[in-house]
């Protein structure tokens, strides 16, 4: 199996500074040595408490951040030092209503980042009427974002993030905001994605949908991974003997016992 | 010859983007419709008493410059922090098309679109005076025009390179606003400033853009207008020199100071 990422020792610190006149800084590890691969074709998921790093991770996978220590690397480069190599090849879906241009349309953006991600005029028209389509945004495609709902954007962010058929698709928090039948599609899109023999790293607070979609787990707490396996294991190592556990009494149970 | 193609595509459409947008902000609209027209009747209040002979190309100029710089100064750079509070800064910064070229599609975008202050200011000037500017030598006046735009161009690049690595940046445009227009003579000839401030001047690019933009409305002394030319395009040249080299900087430091959002 091609291993298409690979995060070996990553560590990365923030620094913030305070007051304007005698700055004082701060240091804080956001992630703090972590290690995993992902395989291709893999649906992988990064779970973890609010500020356990996960968005840090992505970041310095999609070539966003530089780790402080640390190699990242995707389908074999290195993301800080081999960047460019990497940007055409990947895409990412951040949940939110932010990344979208509000005073464009929902066609008028894909196109704009169809053109950003070096492909030509027709072919540009075909790919976004097709994910238009494939979000359902059809109807609503030529109003300005700024009049979508919180979820028709999260839509838009998805038919974005699929705008150059990306090899790994890096998602955090994609189902946010998505009513059941949006997280049904994108759940749907995610399989569908695998099926073509393409990558997915996600992260999600939603337990059962990381059980039901993922291949493998990792769980993070504090910028440090504590947990790494197939949902059915995780589920069999750490749940209570006997007793069918879910995934999320698993996570709290793991996220406990690390303490606070 | 197919590269060139995508480059191409992306400049146009970043330009078409950033017109879209910037027009659809009323500030946007202010400086460079409102102000422009202001603009040149108060210039033109004051150099009727006192102005030198051909006092209505230092109206009409003085007021474009002036609109054009404020234009950049709240548009192109403050575009940046604006992609910056909606998100999409991270994403055109890692878009393989390379966020190079889409801030320079930006900033061209807007400084075409703000070559309307000076046909603003003159037909104000036209219509408040019952002269028209007559531009006796086209094809030097088309030469400095041109200058002029790279000039702004490769300022406007600079600075929001460096928006790119502070929010900021922002709040300095805004306090070397007006500064700028005096010490570039966008408004009264660099000559009535005292020497030090002079010698300041000659080092920025500005400065020789509006002197050539000046002296190309007149009778134009060919020697004197080369030399400005010349020098323009040198200190151009080290500017362009300067820019490159902080992009690739900046590419760096970016990444490693997690400023591409607002956190
Ligand atoms: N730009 C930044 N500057 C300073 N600190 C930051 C920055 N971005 C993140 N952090 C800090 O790094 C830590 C990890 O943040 P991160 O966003 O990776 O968490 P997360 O696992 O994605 O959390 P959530 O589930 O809430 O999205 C947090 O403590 C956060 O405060
Ligand atoms: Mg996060």
């Amino acid at each position: 199996m091609d291993t298409v990422i690979e995060v070996k020792d990553v560590k990365r610190d923030y620094i913030t500074t305070k007051g304007w006149f005698l700055r004082k800084k701060k240091t804080l590890t956001a992630v703090d040595g972590i290690n995993f691969c992902v395989n291709r074709g893999e649906i992988f998921g990064l779970l973890g408490e609010n500020g356990a790093g996960k968005t840090t991770t992505i970041k310095m996978l999609i070539t966003l951040l530089a780790p402080t220590a640390g190699v990242c690397k995707v389908l074999g480069f290195d993301t800080y030092k081999e960047a460019d190599k990497i940007r055409g090849e990947i895409n990412f879906v951040f949940g939110g209503e932010m990344g979208v241009y509000r005073r464009l349309s929902a066609r008028d953006n894909l196109l704009y980042f169809a053109g950003l991600y070096k492909i030509k005029g027709k072919e540009a028209k075909k790919r976004t009427e097709e994910l238009l389509k494939l979000v359902e945004l059809e109807d609503a495609a030529d109003r300005l974002v700024e009049t979508y709902s919180k979820g028709m954007i999260q839509r838009l962010q998805i038919a974005r993030g699929l705008i150059n058929n990306p090899k790994i698709v890096f998602m955090d928090e994609p189902t946010v905001g998505l009513d059941p039948i949006g997280a049904n599609m994108l759940r749907d899109i995610i399989r569908k994605l695998k099926e073509e023999g393409r990558t997915v790293l996600l992260t999600t607070h939603y337990m059962q949908e990381a059980d039901e979609l993922c291949d493998r787990i990792a769980i993070i707490n504090k910028g440090k991974m504590i947990a790494m396996d197939t949902p059915e294991n995780l589920k069999k190592s750490y749940g209570e003997k006997g007793m069918d556990s879910t995934l999320e009494q698993v996570f709290l149970a793991l996220v406990k016992k690390e303490g606070v | 010859m197919k590269k060139w193609m995508i480059y191409w595509q992306i400049i146009v459409s970043t330009m078409t983007l950033q017109m879209k947008q910037s027009f659809a902000r009323p500030m946007f609209r202010f400086c460079l419709i409102c102000n422009p027209i202001v603009n040149t009747i108060f210039l033109y209040e004051m150099f009727l008493t006192k102005g030198p002979d051909a006092f209505l190309n230092h109206v009409v100029l003085g007021a474009g410059l002036m609109g054009i710089w404020g234009c950049i100064c709240f548009s192109s750079v403050g575009d940046i922090n604006r992609e910056r509070w909606s998100g999409t800064l991270p994403l055109i910064y890692v878009a393989p098309g390379g966020f190079g070229l889409i801030v320079f599609g930006k900033v061209f975008g807007n400084t075409i679109m703000s070559l309307l202050t000076f046909v603003l200011s003159y037909v104000t000037a036209g219509v408040i005076s019952g002269q028209w500017l007559y531009i006796v030598n086209i094809g030097y006046f088309l030469v400095s025009m041109v200058l002029m735009i790279v000039c702004f161009v490769v300022v406007s690049l600079c600075f929001a390179y460096i928006m790119m690595l502070s929010r900021k940046t922002e709040l300095y445009m805004n306090l070397i606003e007006i500064p700028l227009v005096f010490i570039c003579g966008f408004t009264f000839p660099v000559e009535v400033l005292p020497e030090w401030a002079q010698a300041i001047s000659n080092l920025l690019a500005p400065t020789w853009a509006a002197r050539l933009l000046r002296m190309s409305v007149g009778q134009v002394d060919k020697s004197v207008y080369v030399e400005c030319t010349g020098i323009l395009v040198i200190e151009l040249l080290l500017m362009v020199l300067f820019t490159i080299g902080l992009y690739h900087w900046m590419d760096k430091r970016i990444r490693i100071r997690a400023t591409l959002e607002v956190s």
